[in-house]
């Protein structure tokens, strides 16, 4: 009776296990198992499956509004990540060298946009693109410019939507870049400077190497966030003008609010999931290829 | 020699700094001014910063529209919901994987793990099945339980676990206490900061959540303030000035909460995204 056993604890694990396994199993891994399945089928809401084979796959693949969708996601991560990055590295710089209560003001402040959400920040924007009363346009006024119909032009809507995409994650971004740096030792600056080191130099051989894990970490994540994107173009273009600013996933959610039939848009949505594991994959082999140094 | 504390390059950095600041902030203010301002003035060529009449209706009119305060209302009671249970069921479990020794311990881990790696949007339109299958459309039910279990947020609980030392507990065991005894009366006292960080996360997941909604729940009556926002956006967008008032409402409960709550979050990035 004393012997109390230390090892097992079925019960007690079972009891405290059995909400987690249960919300995988009803709303991760049955749904992702049956998107596989359905993949392969046609099937509505209103009929019985039949098996098509790789049926599904192939209308996506042939579909040039697919192909496009893919390339604009490419081309708007392609706009927002470098951007976000550079910035956020750039700003962390500087927030480094600041103290105190006024450093607490500026982190919480270029937070903000972050934690509103890309609803909001899609409705602020379109205001701010309105061609008569928009801010974007009173700006391009200062310069002498004509005003510009910044969603509707193929040639502006997708550069115009990356600017609320920037804004939301440049507060997210700069932290984690400033946390990168602050772990960074002051030693090896000071080492540095003994060397005769200047600014460019510290940069170049002792922040970006000892920051690698972060910027990789911090593009894969950001890789696979923006090129999901479809909020933005949901509420700002509602994907025009002429699919421009359509997304992969607002091609997918659109085909599926749309079609009567739901295999093609579960299989783009798995041929998207693919697509995007292997670039990150890459992404990060290739980062990862040099080893990185130890801090 | 004392170095002045105000030198040319500090000076220069703080400029800089509270003019990222402010261009950062700019787009909320502008929203919120723009609420103030008619129907005439908010698109109206040139721009003034400030309303020439300060409409307070607009944002009144707004806080009296039945289905904003329904929006704001559910929204709030679910996003709370959701974040108690994403802490308790995943922290339970998280207890689970770092403390107790169970039978097929190894595949439970690896079945949940494998749960983190399935991205949201391949589900989306099946778990849109199921829930309608299960009965769940249009319930707050649905917006709430297929986001509670969570790898990611059971992970970051276990590694927090992982760092209080056994010899807590053992003294417990010996006094007789059981494994539910301990997780309750030891381990939750301590775990303030890990719940902080994942019970803000839940709460944002929820309160910005937008697909899922749009999906799943068509009753106006339970629609979220996101579905508002964006119906608001869809229907009238000629009345702009009541969506930049509607939407500025919208965005200050998370602006409150995360100012009261940016110490826990600011200072624990690191520890969410990077260890």
């Amino acid at each position: 009776m004393f012997k109390k056993n230390f090892r097992h604890d079925n019960l007690a694990a079972y009891a405290m296990l059995t909400p987690i396994l249960l919300g995988s199993t009803i709303f991760i891994i049955v749904p992702f198992a049956y998107a596989i399945y359905i993949s392969f089928y046609e099937w509505g809401f209103y009929q019985a499956p039949v098996f098509v084979g790789f049926k599904n796959f192939y209308v996506n693949l042939t579909d040039e509004l697919f192909t496009k969708a893919i390339w604009t996601g490419l081309k708007f991560t392609l706009y927002v990540l470098p951007t976000q990055l550079v910035l956020g590295f750039l700003f962390a710089n500087l927030v480094k060298g600041l103290k105190g209560k006024f450093a607490s003001f500026v982190k919480a402040a270029i937070y903000i946009p972050t934690v509103i959400g890309l609803i909001l920040a899609g409705v602020i924007f379109l205001f701010i693109y309105d061609y008569l009363g928009g801010l974007a346009n009173y700006v391009v006024g200062w310069f002498g410019l004509e005003p510009i119909a910044w969603l509707a032009e193929v040639r502006t809507a997708l550069p115009a939507i990356t600017v609320p995409a920037i804004w939301t994650g440049f507060g997210i971004t700069t932290l984690i870049m400033l946390a990168g740096l602050l772990d960074i030792s002051e030693s090896y600056y000071e080492a540095a400077e003994i060397e005769g080191a200047g600014t460019f130099g510290k940069m170049r051989h002792i922040t970006l190497p000892l920051m690698r894990n972060i910027i990789l970490f911090l593009l894969v994540t950001g890789f696979t966030a923006q090129i999901s994107q479809f909020e933005l173009p949901w509420v700002i273009t509602n994907g025009g003008p002429v699919n421009e600013t359509a997304t992969p996933n607002f091609y997918i959610l659109q085909h599926f609010l749309n079609d009567v039939l739901i295999g093609r848009s579960i299989a783009a949505a798995l041929m998207f999931f693919v697509v995007l594991g292997a670039i990150s994959l890459v992404i990060f082999k290739v980062l990862n290829s040099e080893k990185a140094v130890d801090g | 020699m004392r170095k002045s504390t105000w030198t040319w390059s500090r000076i220069f950095t703080t400029i800089l700094s509270l003019v990222v600041t402010g261009i950062t902030i700019f787009p909320l203010v502008w929203m919120g001014l723009a609420g103030f301002k008619s129907q005439e003035e908010v698109l109206a060529a040139p721009l003034k910063f400030f309303p020439t009449v300060w409409h307070f209706e607009n944002y009144t009119s707004i806080l009296h529209d039945p289905l904003f305060q329904k929006a704001m209302g559910t929204t709030f009671l679910g996003a709370i919901t959701f974040m108690i249970l994403s802490v308790a069921v995943n922290a339970a479990a998280a207890y689970a994987f770092s403390r107790l020794e169970f039978s097929f311990k190894k595949f439970w881990w690896v079945y949940v793990m494998t749960t983190y790696f399935i991205p949201g949007f391949a589900i989306t339109i099946t778990s849109f099945v199921v829930v309608s299958k299960l009965g769940m459309l249009d319930k707050l039910a649905v917006l709430i339980l297929p986001g509670v279990a969570s790898a990611y947020s059971m992970f970051f609980i276990r590694q927090f676990y992982l760092n209080i030392p056994l010899a807590l507990e053992e003294a417990a065991l010996i006094d007789g206490a059981n494994r539910f005894q301990i997780f309750t009366r030891i381990f939750l006292p301590m775990s303030l900061p890990p719940f902080v960080i994942i019970g803000i996360g839940a709460y944002l997941g929820y309160w910005n959540a937008f697909v899922w909604p749009v999906m799943t729940m068509t009753n106006e009556n339970w629609f979220q303030i996101g579905q508002y926002i964006f119906n608001f956006r869809s229907g009238r967008v000629a009345e702009m000035h009541l969506l930049m008032a509607s939407s500025f409402l919208a965005a200050l409960p998370t602006v409150i909460l995360f100012l009261i709550f940016q110490k826990y979050i600011v200072a624990n990035l690191k520890m969410s995204g990077l260890k």
